[in-house]
């Protein structure tokens, strides 16, 4: 298996298993492969964009122009609208980056070190919310909380509350449910790994437990607390779901919106998405830098071969507390938004809303006959979904594995730019993918990938997906303690075999983490299903997309409630039996290396 | 099993795996209409030919996706709502002029004739227009609005499609201004359009979403998706407005490139034959209740057609188009 993820990767970039035999130029060749998969998967495509914010002839329809103007940039940052949305932008990405950060790190927190009645299934709450799209949540909202919508039919929902729903309170409201899983992730999978041998010496030494996180545990964590914070920035910033639904409907212009309507048009407004795409890179640039810059401590290496897992702290009747406030949280976030989508895809129309006459099961059949287009695409996506998690899991570790060795410049380049790409709106890196793919001479002819294949769509996933991969796996590796390797290594082992024999075993369930966290994504990315849709047939993204915009969304949500059923058995059946594998193969009590769960 | 060798075998397999499906079909059809897939899989059966269809969502994504491929299109047929945007692709040379004979073997209706562009820039395979969608369990049968004007009766609660991103609603305002005068279309409009939150939608499904969930009493929207939604039992109805409605016909572009111009002129015929017009009405959607515009092919059923028509002057309204919409987006979106 971990030689076919390598083959994945060999595959994509430039021949890994060529260089290996020539072992002065792997040393060189290695480092350099991995850098320039990231270019060509990344920085090329955003580069095209981007460069049509200065050079807005490139691509011109009648003949191309390599003339440097700054016109198109003062234009886009001069219109007030513009302008407008690099506030709301901004106040919705920090606001909401600061409340999934909190929601995410105490929902890990009770999660994982309190004695909480029906832990296994409480955590499982993040997955399950995670495993729903943006979109999906935006309009199960909608469905919710608009005026005649389903929350106002049974006349639980209060005018003005549904007035202000509409606006950055209810956009901050939604993006914390939808997004605290990521926040839960990261800052769990550090605290998995913070072990228990400080906070014992700690509690040894007559500290209390508020002592302990607020002087031990608090400082270990701050990395992953800010790492999460950034990343739910950079993911809100780069949002489409909410921005093209509650956002919209309550005239709160955000940036991805603006390049969306920039780019959905002929001809596309070019420079205006190029420059509103930079926009929107510059500001998530600038809070990786300037996180860079005010933390210069290098972050501690935590994993060690003797960490002991935590003790749980016992909550006595404060436990029931703490399980009610979590079952409120999968209420909002999940049993609420899914309700409303069963719903809507178990009843005929919207206007006679949950009246006993209008339920129907024709949209289900609809969804889950095989041989219909809907079966047909989901069974795609599923297959491109598997395909993407590997190669951009194993691209992942390969790069974390490089990464933590390098220079701390090199480390948070690399960083700034996949967070970078995390705020980067899919439809961005989709036209930046048809530029090189389809325009640029060279890659125009290269047969594989091909754009129009499905080939194209799946590089156009593992794009996606990197930057989330690299987050959890780069987390991980940066705790292990580098005597495991260096004994490694001076007992003479090699690069690969280090990493497949000593790193790979100590991070597995980040790497299959990462491996889920891909598949299931990837089921309903959107952006790039679009944009690259293979000829031979569309993904269940752009269908379930498709009917909703030919207003079929009674169907849309089936095929979306099918497709949510489907990626989630798959990932549970990927992850119960290696879980089960990996706790066999090891002394009880090693802790996991992440947030996922038990 | 060998390092190298499971890595060669997983490597062929990865490769083959993706590399399988892309066998060429005979012809690449981009459309964002309901009817496109059906239509394909009836011509499939008939003449033998194998087509792709590619749908990448709404019109708009569908014309940001061929702007994208530029002077390198990748389909051979696009068949979209809108006839200014065939014009602008066949301007740009992305796509060519069907050929006069197309023209000639189809036995037009007067309406369907006065759709036929001169630049030949696309096909008209059908027509649809704006209605005024009321929710009748909002608004009472006596007080139902009859003329855009009427609308002013509903300030606030009026649901409308930012022309910006729709070519339909960019049609509905020049036509609007047209009929009532620009001036006092825009003093109607400033009267009428009084909340933002749904008077900058991005689709007709939006607008239908407004009506339906009662964020707003009327909506203006394409006609068709109003007869879809009576046909699925929802509480709304179509009214045509006293002043005269636009058309706003659906066209079939070839691409510049195309490599296969004969089967593109055989899915010109058949779409305009009886079978291809029963595939067309063969779906529930919005797009199926389209009016058509060939002698002898009935609409279906609930459909109406007796429309008051008046002729969009093309010139003015893409003299103005850049002027109107800014204008729009200034004083109805955000």
């Amino acid at each position: 298996m971990v030689q076919k993820f390598d083959a994945a990767a060999g595959g994509i970039g430039a021949s890994g298993w060529a260089l290996r035999r020539l072992p002065a130029l792997a040393r060189l060749g290695g480092p350099l492969a991995v850098y320039a998969v990231f270019a060509l998967l990344i920085g090329l495509p955003l580069a095209l964009v981007l460069l049509q914010a200065v050079m807005p002839g490139l691509f011109a329809a009648d003949g191309a122009q390599a003339l440097l103007s700054a016109e198109p940039l003062v234009r886009t940052l001069s219109s007030p609208a513009v302008a407008g949305s690099i506030q709301h932008s901004l106040e919705l990405g920090l606001l909401a980056a600061f409340t999934t950060t909190v929601l995410g790190g105490a929902f890990a927190i009770l999660v994982q070190r309190c004695d909480i009645p029906l832990r296994g299934a409480i955590s499982l709450v993040p997955w399950l919310v995670f495993l729903t799209p943006s979109y999906l949540k935006a309009l199960a909202w909608v469905l919710l909380m608009s005026s005649g919508g389903y929350l106002a039919q049974l006349g639980l929902l209060p005018p003005s509350l549904g007035a202000s729903f509409f606006g950055l309170a209810g956009l901050v409201f939604v993006h914390t449910l939808s997004l605290f899983p990521l926040a839960a992730f990261i800052i769990g999978s550090a605290l998995a790994g913070l072990g228990a041998e400080l906070e014992d010496a700690a509690r040894l030494s007559g500290a209390g437990p508020l002592r302990i996180w607020l002087r031990v545990n608090g400082p270990l964590l701050a990395p992953a607390i800010v790492l999460s914070f950034i990343a739910t920035f950079a993911e809100v910033l780069s949002d489409f779901g909410l921005a093209s639904t509650i956002a919209r409907m309550s005239s709160f212009g955000v940036l991805t919106y603006g390049i969306y309507a920039a780019a959905s048009d002929y001809p596309v407004d070019f420079p205006a998405a190029g420059a509103q795409a930079l926009v929107l890179l510059a500001l998530v640039l600038l809070v990786v830098v300037a996180d860079r810059l005010l933390r210069r401590r290098a972050d501690p290496h935590l994993i060690s071969g003797r960490a002991r897992p935590a003790r749980r702290y016992q909550l006595g009747a404060w436990r029931w507390l703490v399980f009610a406030m979590a079952l409120l949280v999968a209420f909002l976030a999940l049993i609420l938004p899914l309700g409303a989508i069963a719903a809507r895809a178990l009843t005929s129309t919207l206007g006679h809303g949950l009246e006993p006459g209008n339920f129907t099961l024709v949209n289900l059949d609809a969804a889950l006959s095989l041989d219909t287009p809907a079966n047909d695409g989901l069974m795609r996506s599923l297959f491109y979904a598997g395909l993407t998690a590997i190669i951009a899991s194993t691209l992942a570790l390969l790069l974390s594995a490089r990464l933590d060795r390098s220079s701390a410049v090199m480390r948070t380049a690399v960083l700034g730019l996949s967070l970078g790409a995390v705020a980067i709106p899919g439809i961005v890196l989709g036209f930046g993918y048809i530029l090189v793919w389809n325009r640029l001479p060279g890659f125009r002819d290269w047969p594989f990938p091909h754009y129009g294949d499905g080939s194209l769509l799946v590089m156009g996933y593992v794009a996606a997906a990197l930057p989330y991969c690299l987050v959890v796996i780069l987390s991980a590796i940066g705790q292990l303690a580098p005597s495991l390797t260096d004994a490694a290594r001076l007992s003479g082992v090699g690069a690969i075999r280090r990493l497949i024999s000593v790193t790979l075993p100590l991070i597995l369930l980040s790497v299959v983490t990462a491996f889920l966290l891909t598949f299931i994504r990837t089921v309903f990315e959107l952006p790039m299903s679009q944009m690259l849709i293979p000829q031979s047939g569309p993904p269940a993204p752009t269908l379930i997309l498709k009917l909703f915009s030919h207003d079929r969304d009674g169907l849309a949500c089936a095929m979306a409630l099918a497709a949510m059923a489907a990626a989630g058995g798959a990932a549970a059946l990927i992850w119960y039996p290696l879980k089960r594998i990996i706790a066999f193969g090891r002394p009880e009590g090693i802790p996991a290396a992440s947030g996922e769960p038990s | 099993m060998t390092i190298k060798a499971t890595l060669g075998l997983a490597l062929s397999l990865t490769a083959l795996s993706i590399a399988a499906p892309a066998c060429a079909a005979d012809l690449v059809l981009y459309d964002a209409l309901d009817f496109a897939g059906p239509v394909a899989k009836a011509f499939e059966a008939k003449t033998g030919l194998t087509v792709d269809v590619v749908e990448p969502g709404s019109t708009g994504e569908t014309l940001g996706k061929i702007a994208a491929e530029g002077g390198n299109p990748q389909f051979d047929i696009v068949w979209l709502d809108g006839s200014a945007v065939m014009e602008r692709m066949a301007a740009d040379h992305v796509l060519q002029p069907v050929p006069a004979e197309a023209y000639d073997k189809i036995a037009w209706t007067d309406l369907g004739k006065s759709l036929i562009p001169q630049s030949h820039a696309f096909l008209p395979t059908g027509t649809s227009t704006t209605a005024i969608e009321v929710n009748t369990k909002k608004v009472k049968a006596d007080k139902m609005p009859k003329s855009w004007a009427d609308l002013q009766g509903f300030a606030g609660s009026v649901a409308a499609k930012d022309p910006n991103l729709s070519g339909p609603a960019y049609q509905w305002l020049a036509g609007l201004f047209q009929t009532n005068g620009v001036e006092a279309g825009k003093e109607l409009l400033a009267r009428t359009l009084t909340n933002k939150s749904i008077s900058g939608l991005s689709s007709g499904g939006k607008v239908n979403k407004a009506v339906l969930t009662g964020d707003a009493s009327v909506g203006i929207n394409q006609d068709s998706a109003i007869f879809s939604k009576i046909a699925a039992g929802e509480p709304v109805v179509a009214v045509y407005p006293s002043e005269g409605s636009v058309s706003l016909p659906q066209g079939l572009g070839i691409s510049a490139r195309t490599q296969h111009m004969d089967a593109a002129k055989k899915f010109i015929e058949f779409v305009t034959s009886a079978d291809g017009q029963a595939a067309m009405q063969n779906g529930d959607d919005t797009d199926f209740f389209y009016i058509p515009v060939i002698k002898g092919v009935k609409p279906k059923p609930g459909r109406e057609t007796s429309i008051a028509y008046t002729h969009l002057d093309d010139k003015v309204a893409s003299a103005h188009e850049t002027e109107w919409k800014q204008w729009y987006k200034d004083k109805f979106v955000q």
